[in-house]
């Protein structure tokens, strides 16, 4: 039986299929981000569910991947939308983070990456929690960027957008980890 | 659903420059706009992100929807800094209007000097940005990045995000279809936020499991062709004009000339007009 079994070395490999599955997970957040809805109660959190794409292909295949998708498919998004590739570039790179440090799970939760499924599916849970919560701390180079002060940033960017997108990852990514693990064993990888 | 990026300014002056001129402007008028804090400057610049957005062609009609959206999103996010901030005021005199009830932030002729900067280089970064989102053909993105020096296998990354936009939108859409058919509809509105999330999986599920499967080919065809073993060419060759080296120079002497005055002058400190003052009582 194969597992999701990644060594340090392997992480920050580079090939086609590495390129290949990036596209696709920036294609489809940026197609599925089209796609949100107000978290009942509150004014400004948007619950989007595509996000849950970004640490799923981090945690699945890698940190370079979990990057490209979060940076290239919000920016992508942004594209789609009309607002520009790069006009909020360190919001997609924070979105890009979030796939980086979910990709990093093996290093960190090696126990869940490596056991059975439904560890696996937890693990994958855990990494999109984590990187929400670490990934999301670049929007505070809006202060900078942006003059915004730390307190506006804390208020209404980072904690609104960290609680929806930890509500998002606990709830999407195991299933995605459940859907993908036996078709990645049909295709052998 | 229609997630093509729209190719408007087609045929613009803008649109027919070298498409890392518009990548490169970007980033050379945020190192600007960012060392600003004189509302005169801002006010300047924002006049020249506005004429450069004029250079791009687009109907206003095509856009209205997108511009309500960014004044709409940065005039929220300049308030919210105006009511809650206080720190970029730290240290300098102020000429308080009123307190706001309840959280008592002072509102000042500062204070609102600084908004209406704030908002101005928010404005003046989206007019910058736009026409990235309108001037460029979106095959253009992956050779762009390419030749601005961004690694080969990046660039190719991007290029094959654009070129997949289409084939997924359309499997979106067949997978919507398919799941009404079976009686479940994602976009069915009236259940909680859990509720909702959990009615994505049987979307999300079949259309990310299969992109990720059927991507075999395209890995297949890129491996046989040797993808990554050497150096790749494009087939789209892009070279610069001498307008693009002019204004890509305009850009870049403005950005090194704000840096020596941001050392040197006043620019990076809050200026405020003297009627503000004058409104608050007070002698400038």
């Amino acid at each position: 039986m194969s597992t999701m079994t990644l060594q340090r070395s392997n992480l920050w490999e580079v090939t086609s299929r590495t390129i290949v599955y990036a596209a696709i997970g920036a294609a489809l957040y940026g197609v599925l981000s089209l796609f949100s809805f107000l978290l009942p109660g509150t004014s400004n959190v948007s619950i989007r569910p595509a996000f849950a794409l970004v640490p799923f292909f981090g945690y699945a295949f890698g940190p370079l991947v979990g990057l490209f998708v979060g940076f290239v498919g919000n920016s992508i998004g942004d594209q789609i939308n009309g607002y520009g590739f790069l006009t909020y570039w360190n919001w997609s790179l924070a979105n890009g983070l979030v796939g980086l440090v979910a990709g990093l799970a093996p290093l960190y939760i090696a126990n869940f990456v490596n056991g059975p499924i439904s560890r696996r599916a937890i693990g994958g849970a855990i990494a999109g929690v984590v990187g929400s919560v670490i990934g999301f701390l670049f929007v505070f180079s809006d202060i900078w960027v942006g003059g915004s002060s730390f307190d506006s940033l804390l208020t209404t960017g980072y904690i609104p957008i960290v609680i929806a997108d930890v509500i998002v990852s606990a709830i999407l990514i195991p299933i995605l980890v459940y859907a993908w693990e036996p078709v990645k064993d049909q295709l052998g990888r | 659903m229609n997630v093509a990026p729209r190719y408007l300014g087609r045929g613009s002056w803008l649109a027919r420059r070298d498409p890392r001129v518009l990548v490169v402007v970007v980033v050379l008028f945020i190192i600007t706009a960012i060392q600003v804090w004189d509302l005169r400057l801002m006010a300047g610049l924002l006049a020249l992100a506005l004429l450069y957005y004029r250079t791009a062609g687009i109907r206003f009609a095509d856009v209205k929807r997108n511009w309500i959206a960014a004044i709409t999103l940065l005039t929220i996010v300049v308030l919210v800094n105006t009511v809650l901030t206080g720190n970029r005021l730290a240290g300098i005199q102020v000429h308080p209007y009123f307190a706001m009830p309840l959280i008592g932030t002072v509102v000042s002729a500062e204070s609102v000097s600084y908004a209406a900067t704030q908002w101005m280089r928010y404005l003046a970064m989206v007019a910058i940005g736009f026409p990235v989102a309108f001037c460029i053909a979106p095959a253009d993105f992956g050779v762009a990045f390419a030749r601005l020096g961004v690694p080969e296998k990046f660039a190719v990354g991007v290029d094959l995000t654009f070129r997949f936009l289409p084939s997924l939108a359309v499997e979106y859409q067949q997978t919507i279809d398919a799941q009404r058919i079976r009686g479940h509809d994602p976009s069915k509105k009236g259940a909680g936020p859990i509720a909702r999330l959990r009615s994505m999986g049987p979307l999300m599920t079949p259309l990310t499991v299969n992109a990720i499967a059927g991507a075999e080919d395209t890995i297949d065809a890129m491996d046989l062709r040797g993808f990554g073993t050497g150096k790749r060419s494009w087939l789209r060759h892009l070279a610069l004009d001498r307008t693009d080296w002019l204004l890509i120079l305009g850009f870049l002497v403005l950005a090194v000339v704000t840096t020596v005055a941001g050392f040197t002058t006043s620019i990076s400190e809050i200026w405020t007009p003297p009627f503000l003052i004058g409104l608050a009582g007070g002698t400038p």
